[in-house]
């Protein structure tokens, strides 16, 4: 028995080796390597690694590259929320109404979620062209064809509708999940005292979907100060920065001015400001949970 | 009753019962319409002749002359070396699933079955992983990745990616929720763990090891980032980087573009519908 206990360790710690090798080098490493960096002024070619103390944090606070990129995010979410929240929970409760070939469904609308942003940021680039189909149809109707990708809000909700439609069918899968969890008796008894449909969703549906919701508002808030795709291959975060986000300027300063300790300062200033933003959603949503009946 | 008129209440009554049917199917119909747009969109503008690509949404008539370009090139612009741009998609993405699912599936395993000293603090250390910040790592990561000699290699874009720590959390979660009997029977039969793990765990998470390996092969594929930092020369990009480094030069060539991106989405499109019979089962666990 002794020896089994012994050999049982001995392969647990075996099979953690593949993780634990990787750990080090890719995560305890990095991570000294990181805190060590936002110190220092470093063009990562160079020898010589100057230590500059606060300097770079100073800097990228006075950033007006690093404040367009911290707005964004917020200027994405405006139309982004509301634009995933009612295609997700649309499409879940659709494909919750029908009682056979949910699968499918389901899987249908999951595909956007495979899509290539960089791909679909070449068919949206051809959509949005001057002399696209679809252009023509609005400058018929509004009398010019608009700046899609050159004026700063149109350009936005280019990028916000984007990545909704990406994670639509993605979200409706966590709504649908808390769709079917719901006891169908809620129902039964709304209808006795007779609310109609729409009253249900208000004050029964959404309500019980409190744990879905909690999941996918923090998803979905998460999300927006990680974009990099879409303005990278769009409009590299013009006209005037008006779509700058976090990982371009990260980005651009580490690779392109080759300014790897002041790249890592606005790094992790973002995870500062992920972090304190998650942690508000959290909040709210769990004042809104507690206000429905629910336990934290 | 009978067929009497067409009265305000028999229209309600009639509505009530298959007018919510058609609106279902309705609805359904123009949100999978929706949904695969853009893939049609690609499609459609791969085949259409140049003088209508982004000018027609459909075609006059279909030739493949945007593919044969793209493997030719033409007089005035070098053909890019795209079929081996998707083989490099098909070798980075396939081997650094497989470590990610491999090393995902041997600590799960691990830390959710075996008894061994530090299993505690191996777990509680991976959660923290799992909410720090990857973006402050991205930097030092690529200099780590430069200083071993991997930049502009095949194992730069791999060996990076070759653990996925969500992937350890949810085999970690999995595992813990099979019945422990059936794997004490096999011990007692004198099956090594590693005989236990591949000939009992692993058939028993079939859906599950499904879903999570579609999860990761997806992003792997489309990962732009880290692919696009750590390559320079055009034979060893992915096709995702080389599309998107592409967009400059072959602008005003948009329809071989439309081409790179179909043979781009066909093949994780086809492993997402061979996998997808799992899909609804074990994406029920994942969200727990």
């Amino acid at each position: 028995m002794l020896r089994r206990i012994k050999g049982e360790a001995l392969t647990g710690w075996l099979f953690v080796i593949p993780y634990l090798a990787y750990t080090i080098v890719f995560f305890v490493l990095p991570f000294v390597w990181g805190l060590l960096l936002i110190f220092s002024e470093w063009n990562l070619i160079s020898p010589v690694r100057e230590f500059v103390g606060l300097g770079n944090l100073i800097e990228a606070l006075q950033s007006r590259r690093v404040h367009a990129a911290a707005v964004t995010p917020f200027k994405i979410m405006a139309i982004f929320l509301p634009a995933v929240l009612i295609m997700s929970l649309g499409i879940a409760v659709l494909i919750n109404s029908f009682k056979k070939r949910q699968g499918l469904l389901a899987v249908a609308f999951f595909l956007p979620y495979l899509a290539s942003g960089v791909s679909m940021s070449l068919v949206v680039k051809g959509v949005v062209s001057y002399t696209s189909p679809v252009n023509k149809v609005i400058s018929n109707i509004i009398g010019y064809v608009p700046d899609w990708l050159g004026t700063p809000s149109l350009a936005i909700l280019v990028i916000a509708l984007m990545i909704a439609w990406r994670f639509s069918g993605y979200y409706a899968l966590i709504f649908l999940s808390g769709l079917q969890s719901i006891p169908s008796e809620l129902y039964e008894a709304a209808q006795i005292d007779g609310a109609g449909r729409i009253k249900s969703f208000f004050k029964i549906t959404l309500p019980q979907l409190y744990p879905a919701l909690y999941s996918v508002m923090i998803l979905a808030v998460g999300l927006m100060f990680g974009v990099f795709t879409e303005p990278y291959m769009l409009t590299g975060g013009g006209p005037n920065l008006a779509t700058h986000t976090w990982y371009l300027e990260i980005y651009y300063q580490a690779f392109s001015t080759l300014r790897a300790g002041y790249a890592s300062s606005i790094a992790l200033y973002n995870a500062v400001a992920v972090f304190i933003v998650v942690g508000i959603v959290r909040r709210i949503m769990q004042a809104w949970g507690r206000a429905h009946g629910w336990e934290d | 009753m009978g067929q009497g008129k067409l009265t305000w209440r028999r229209f309600v009554r009639v509505m009530d019962k298959y007018g919510v049917m058609v609106l279902r199917w309705v609805l359904a119909a123009v949100g999978v319409l929706l949904a695969t747009a853009p893939y049609l969109y690609m499609i459609l503008q791969s085949l259409a002749p140049w003088r209508e690509v982004n000018r027609r949404l459909l075609p006059t008539s279909l030739t493949t002359r945007s593919y044969e370009w793209l493997l030719q090139g033409s007089a005035t612009a070098v053909a890019r070396p795209w079929l081996r741009g998707f083989g490099n998609s098909i070798l980075v993405t396939s081997l650094s699933t497989l470590c990610m699912l491999l090393v995902a599936l041997l600590s799960g395993y691990a830390l959710a079955r075996l008894r061994f000293r530090g299993r505690e603090g191996i777990y509680k250390f991976i959660l923290f992983q799992m909410f720090y910040p990857a973006i402050i790592l991205l930097v030092p990561q690529f200099l780590i990745v430069r200083f071993l000699g991997l930049y502009n290699t095949y194992a730069g874009m791999i060996i990076p990616r070759a653990v996925n720590i969500w992937a350890i959390f949810m085999y970690v979660s999995f595992f813990k929720s099979i019945e422990p009997a059936m794997l004490e029977a096999a011990r007692i039969d004198g099956a090594s763990e590693m005989q236990v793990l591949f000939r009992i765990v692993l058939p028993l998470s079939r859906s599950i090891t499904a879903v999570i390996g579609l999860f990761l092969f997806m992003e792997r594929w489309v990962e732009l980032m880290w692919d696009l930092i750590v390559v320079q020369e055009y034979p060893m990009m992915t096709l995702n980087v080389m599309i998107a480094t592409m967009s400059g030069p072959y602008a005003s060539y948009p329809g071989p573009l439309y081409a790179a991106s179909v043979i781009l989405t066909v093949p994780i499109i086809i492993i997402f519908l061979i996998f997808s019979r799992h899909f609804t089962q074990g994406f029920k666990f994942i969200l727990k």
